[in-house]
């Protein structure tokens, strides 16, 4: 009983929130990354230093700026965009000739990306942890129900949705998002009817690393930005991806609920091992539903 | 020695196979003839475990094999051809009869030996049998469309069957492949007694070969007998021949 | 032919051997590194050069294989070769159970649920401080003392390493070898010669796993640690990316690629902190500019090549 009375007790019940805000960008980061993955069919390793760089050009424009909420949202707007631009950078120069090579090889190019923009980034913004202070309007915690949450949480929880629906949006009311399902499906058939499929597949990579930059800007305030950061958040959202069903955004929604819940309610119930719960839902799914939870576009 | 009886499989809502009887006796050469869709290499696939069937039985030798797994049904006594060109590509000639021969031997788990030179003897035999001996260490890849073809036949052969199944042995081949490898075909049948069921377009060399033939129309069994009869059957005229023949 | 093989064994067999005199003891290590790693990368090209299987976590029996040994040497106290020989059998068994989930799949979802699996194995490792160490991961391992010095873990490592790059040759060049390769080329005709595939596949994860924990084991030997970064899916990637420089098709070349980069690593390092650059600059480079990819490259290579004739 005195487990149970510490399970829903106001503190951790607020913890638990703000575990759930953490899956928004999770799932903000792992959308971009199915995106590509369903459509492109590229399993892009990249995506992770994307997220990164994001990270790292919002502590820039943040300071650029001088601090202060302008400056605040200047980078969620201007570090996202400047992560599509490299994105565009990458499909149109390397991706764009080289869609029909094997799944391996395209693995192991975005790998080598890995590394490239990583240590690019070692050599822009050098080896130092670095940080973003939150405006102060955003300071502080709301009262949800009674519970202490963190204002910047509370966006957080606002942003995931309002992210789902532009995706939903984006996918199946405009002509763009139309065409680049179908081509998800049947490439050959697209190209066939004399659509421009590769316009198409570059301004989907651009909106998958435009993702990635976003999750990178959102996280900012909230971590110590810093090289690796990549590596840990690279893991997690292929492994969301795989869960949900590759190249279903849906399912990397659906991914991520899985993923930061079993995160946030296995803090709660064995700190130690908190981190290891999300992995052995991925198992545990994957070994009954060996493609993922929602249909693929595979 | 193969029995199909009145078998269904459908993908999705279509019924691909659609009540099917078919029978084989041991040492009969038999043609299963059809237009294009009407399920032969879907009844080629549920008898050689590819598929599996939703209702009615297969039986080989008396036992009932339908939805066994490709491999047991190998190990059974019924090996295949497919339809397009199904071989070890990137290995050479020698290579791809090799495996067969290793297979069958249940050496595959064999870790220890040097698989060099293994079971040499028989595969040139068979080589030379087919007529592929000289291009035996040629990559198969390499190979004209009809050598692939007699390449695969002379793998399928290697499994040491007792009923072999071509589907569609001769298509894509040139008039005197065909030609070859009608006789190549008439030649196991005399030297080995091995039974054949096989599909085929061409009529000609349907009843050239054939002792038997089973018609299928949409997935059903319309007619089976010997050549004479099939070709005086009617109904067979008008689903397949178009009534002109 | 044969002749000369052995002739060129035996030669390279000599000039490792006469090594380590005229090397300081740092290089003593690092070549000690160099031989352990190419036959990790060896271990790993008889599952995805040979038999086609995307195994793209392979470091997980790595680390197992390292951490059985050194949790045997250290928490049990068992005596050494029960340690050298419990955590390859570890890295096996391990194989074993994630092969029997995995082999069912195919190509990229095989090695997703591969890597879900093994980073489900890593994730254990990293946190579970009572036991492994968690992410400090487990030092100063206790060894007999005839493998202690940094000679006698380098001739430790090499007998060890021969042997074994021995058995994989054998192996590929056995039987089984070649209906793996037959798996690799063409599923459904193997099917339909009466090859159990999945068993075939089974069998070959179980050998790569395996060997690739017998690398773990020798890394313990030689570093006297074992730590979750062994095992963290980037090292998977980068033993890959030896592979691939090498030539997956050939038996050696994943040995020449790993140890290339190996070497190239250390030299780097001296001059610049940008290693990631420089091998992602050659790694794209590679893999754009062959425009069959290396594996096609190598397949050329490797049908008149030494595999061939083995």
């Amino acid at each position: 009983m005195e487990f149970l009375s510490h399970l829903f007790s106001s503190g951790t019940l607020s913890q638990f929130l703000v575990g759930l805000s953490r899956t928004t960008i999770l799932f903000i980061v792992s959308s971009g990354l199915s995106l590509i993955l369903g459509i492109l069919r590229i399993p892009n390793v990249a995506h992770g230093s994307l997220y990164m760089v994001g990270a790292f050009l919002a502590y820039s424009v943040i300071h650029l700026f001088g601090g202060g909420v302008a400056a605040f949202v200047a980078a969620l707007v201007i570090a996202p965009l400047g992560v599509a631009a490299l994105g565009f950078v990458l499909e149109r120069g390397f991706f764009s000739h080289l869609y029909e090579r094997e799944h391996l090889m395209l693995l192991l190019l975005t790998f080598s990306f890995a590394l490239i923009i990583g240590d690019l980034v070692k050599i822009v913004w050098g080896t130092e942890y670095r940080s973003v202070t939150l405006p102060v309007v955003l300071q502080g915690s709301a009262e949800i129900l009674g519970l202490p949450l963190p204002y910047y949480n509370l966006v957080l929880l606002l942003v995931g949705p309002v992210i789902a629906v532009f995706l939903w949006l984006v996918i199946n009311r405009t002509k763009m998002g139309k065409i680049a399902r179908a081509a998800a499906v049947d490439r050959e058939m697209v190209s066939a009817v004399g659509i421009n499929v590769g316009w198409v597949f570059a301004f989907t990579f651009v909106l998958g690393c435009f993702l990635a930059g976003l999750g990178g800007a959102l996280i900012a305030p909230m971590t110590n930005i810093s090289l690796g950061m990549d590596h840990s958040l690279i893991i997690e959202a292929f492994l969301i991806v795989i869960m949900g069903g590759l190249g279903n955004v849906w399912g990397a929604l659906l991914g991520s609920l899985v993923f930061g819940l079993t995160q946030s309610l296995g803090i709660l119930v064995w700190p130690k091992f908190g981190i290891v719960f999300p992995y052995l839902a991925v198992v545990a799914v994957l070994v009954f539903r060996p493609r993922g939870l929602l249909s693929s576009t595979w | 020695m193969l029995r199909v009886e009145s078998v269904v499989m459908s993908f999705g809502g279509f019924k691909a196979v659609n009540g099917a009887n078919l029978h084989v006796g041991a040492g009969e050469i038999v043609a299963v003839i059809g237009p294009n869709g009407a399920g032969k290499t879907t009844l080629f696939n549920l008898i050689t475990g590819h598929l599996a069937p939703d209702s009615g039985r297969i039986l080989f030798k008396g036992r009932e094999i339908g939805g066994l797994s490709p491999h047991v049904i190998c190990r059974k006594g019924i090996t295949r051809s497919f339809q397009v060109v199904n071989i070890f590509s990137q290995l050479t000639v020698f290579e791809n009869v090799q495996i067969a021969v290793l297979s069958r031997e249940r050496k595959t788990y064999d870790i220890f030996s040097k698989v060099e030179g293994m079971a040499a003897e028989e595969v040139e035999r068979t080589l030379r049998s087919v007529g592929l001996h000289d291009k035996r260490n040629v990559e198969s890849v390499l190979l004209s469309h009809g050598d692939q073809k007699v390449l695969e036949i002379a793998v399928a052969l290697s499994g040491k069957p007792e009923l072999l199944i071509l589907d569609e042995p001769t298509a894509g081949m040139a008039p005197e492949e065909t030609e070859t490898c009608i006789r190549l075909i008439r030649k196991l049948s005399d030297e080995f007694g091995l039974t054949i069921l096989f599909c085929e377009h061409d009529m000609g060399l349907v009843f050239d070969i054939a002792q038997r033939v089973m018609v299928m129309v949409r997935g059903g069994t319309v007619v089976q007998g010997s050549c004479e009869e099939v070709r005086r059957n009617t109904e067979v005229q008008d689903a397949y021949l178009g009534g002109s023949a | 032919m044969k002749h000369r093989s052995l002739v060129a064994t035996l030669a390279v067999l000599g000039l490792l051997c006469a090594l380590p005199p005229f090397l300081p003891r740092f290089y003593v290590y690092i070549a000690s590194i160099v031989l352990l790693t190419g036959l990790l990368a060896t271990s790993l090209n008889l599952a995805i050069g040979y038999g086609g299987l995307y195994q793209f976590h392979h470091t997980v029996f790595y680390g197992v294989g390292a951490y059985g040994t050194a949790l045997m040497l250290t928490r049990a106290g068992a005596p050494a070769p029960v340690a050298m020989i419990a955590g390859p059998l570890a890295a096996a068994l391990l194989s074993l159970v994630m092969g029997v989930i995995c082999v069912r799949l195919s190509k990229l979802y095989f090695g997703m649920l591969q890597i879900s699996l093994g980073s489900l194995v890593w994730v254990t490792v990293y946190r579970w401080y009572s036991f492994t160490g968690g992410d400090d991961g487990i030092h100063g391992v206790p060894l007999p003392d005839l493998i202690a010095s940094a000679k006698g873990s380098y001739y430790y490592t090499l007998a060890v390493t021969a042997l074994s790059l021995l058995a994989m040759r054998r192996i590929a060049g056995s039987p089984f070898g070649k209906t793996l390769q037959g798996i690799r080329d063409n599923p459904v005709r193997s099917e339909a010669i009466g090859v159990d595939v999945k068993r075939h596949k089974l069998a070959a994860l179980v050998i790569a796993g395996f060997f690739g924990g017998v690398a773990g084991s020798l890394f313990v030997v030689v570093d006297t640690s074992a730590f979750p970064d062994m095992m963290f899916w980037t090292y998977s990637l980068e033993v890959l990316i030896m592979c691939l420089l090498g030539g997956m098709y050939t038996f050696w070349g994943p040995f020449v690629g790993s140890s290339t980069l190996v070497l190239l690593r250390v030299f780097v390092s001296v001059y610049t902190q940008y290693w990631g650059l420089i091998l992602g600059t050659i790694l794209s480079l590679v893999i754009i500019f062959l425009p069959d990819g290396m594996l096609g490259f190598f397949a050329r290579r490797f049908r008149k090549g030494e595999v061939r004739g083995a």
